[in-house]
């Protein structure tokens, strides 16, 4: 009911701080949650860096206060799914440009690859509850472009968002605070390609210190996710994912340590994998990026280094 | 069992017929004796599993040593340069007196 903390204040809190009293839940002020798609944030930021093989170099070029321009340079390794257990690697190289505007009120961005490849994003705010957001991507490979759209609308303790998709793809959620902490929320979507429709459900409880998340799926999907910090500069997250239908569990366990020139992210997983991810600043606007990932059930070890260049 | 011995002590002339026959009666009695076959056949095993033993720990110790690698010793860098950037700071508040932000 009340809203206790979990931790008793500190012995040695400071003579100004007031002791917390117990307070009473406003059930009409709850804050406005997180979007359902960003339920498992925490989690999904600390254990999921981009990890890479090869170089990697990002410029950006502002040409004004709200304009930017992107360029983009890969080379590596890109693996080629194949019959054999071998991986095979097929080196590649792809530059890409990009042109990106940003708003408060309205966000496009859009990529081009040397092959040929577009996409492009929008995000407008038609006011100030209502959010449009769309995405395409094109290619000149038939049957391999799609485009999805999704408005949002926020409400004071609920967010609810529908989604139209390119290959008959629909989708709607539906997310609330139940407490200041704790929030609720559902999906069901339908894919017409492959029909096939889901329901979904998920659950969140935040903290100052720690972040609980829960996800089911009616495609036999069911994803927990559990981070704690532990100080200002270092936190540990732990994601456990379960697939009923191909009966495959992972469990992964990970650490994130952001410190003011750099932002270190490690983690292991039960398939043997692990992952060291390392983003330093060298200088204003330099940032240095170095990427390992070593599997060691399937001995396949790709390591990545690159540079982000401007803002 | 005679004409082992003879084969063996080719060299030695003195004792060919019955005192080399002595010599090799009881070495072979003793290599074909139960319990030295079973002391063989231990020290087999034995080296047996210290080598996969050897195999399995030296794989273990690839393995947490690779993953050390890559997991701790990029922190350990990190957080020993974020501890000289404080004392840097620190040394120079205190040698320019200014208060600390």
């Amino acid at each position: 009911m009340a809203a206790t903390p979990f931790t008793a204040p500190p012995m040695d809190a400071k003579a100004t701080e007031l002791p917390k009293v117990d307070e009473v839940v406003d059930y009409n002020n709850l804050p406005c949650p997180l979007p359902y798609e960003e339920i498992h944030r925490e989690s999904l930021m600390s254990l999921k860096p981009e990890v890479f093989e090869g170089m990697r170099f990002d410029f950006n070029k502002a040409l004004g206060p709200k304009f930017f321009l992107s360029h983009s340079v890969t080379m590596g390794p890109t693996e080629v799914p194949s019959q054999s257990p071998e991986p095979i690697k097929i080196p590649t190289a792809n530059y890409e440009f990009g042109a990106n505007y940003i708003d408060p009120k309205l966000m496009l961005i859009g990529r081009v690859s040397h092959d040929g490849r577009l996409n492009a994003r929008l995000k407008a705010d038609l006011t100030d509850n209502l959010i449009v957001k769309g995405n395409a991507s094109l290619t000149s490979e038939p049957h391999m472009s799609h485009a999805m759209g999704t408005f949002d609308y926020k409400g004071t303790d609920y967010r609810a968002q529908l989604q139209v998709g390119s290959g008959t793809l629909l989708g709607a959620n539906y997310i609330q605070s139940v407490t200041p902490h704790i929030s609720l929320g559902g999906e069901i979507f339908w894919a017409g390609q492959h029909r096939k429709s889901g329901v979904g459900y998920a659950a969140r409880y935040s903290n100052d210190k720690t972040v609980a998340t829960g996800q089911v799926a009616s495609t036999g999907m069911v994803a927990l996710s559990y981070v704690q910090k532990v100080s200002e500069k270092l936190s540990f997250a732990t994601e456990f994912s379960y697939n009923h239908m191909s009966k495959d569990v992972t469990a992964t366990v990970g650490y994130d340590a952001v410190l003011r020139q750099a932002r270190v992210r490690g983690k292991i997983d039960s398939n043997g994998c692990v992952t060291g991810f390392l983003e330093e600043r060298l200088n204003v606007g330099l940032t240095f990026i170095l990427s390992a990932e070593l599997d060691h059930k399937k001995k396949d070890y790709k390591f990545g280094f690159g540079f982000t260049a401007g803002e | 069992m005679a004409s082992n011995s003879g084969a063996k002590r080719i060299g030695s002339s003195s004792d060919t017929s019955n005192g080399g026959g002595i010599l090799g009666r009881v070495t072979s009695t003793v290599s074909e004796s139960p319990i030295f076959q079973k002391g063989k056949d231990s020290a087999d095993d034995a080296a047996f599993v210290t080598k996969k033993l050897l195999k399995s720990t030296g794989k273990a110790a690839w393995i947490v040593g690779t993953t050390f690698l890559v997991l701790a010793l990029p922190l350990f860098i990190e957080l020993e340069r974020d501890g000289q950037l404080d004392a840097l700071e620190l040394q120079q508040a205190s040698l320019l007196g200014t208060p600390k932000a």
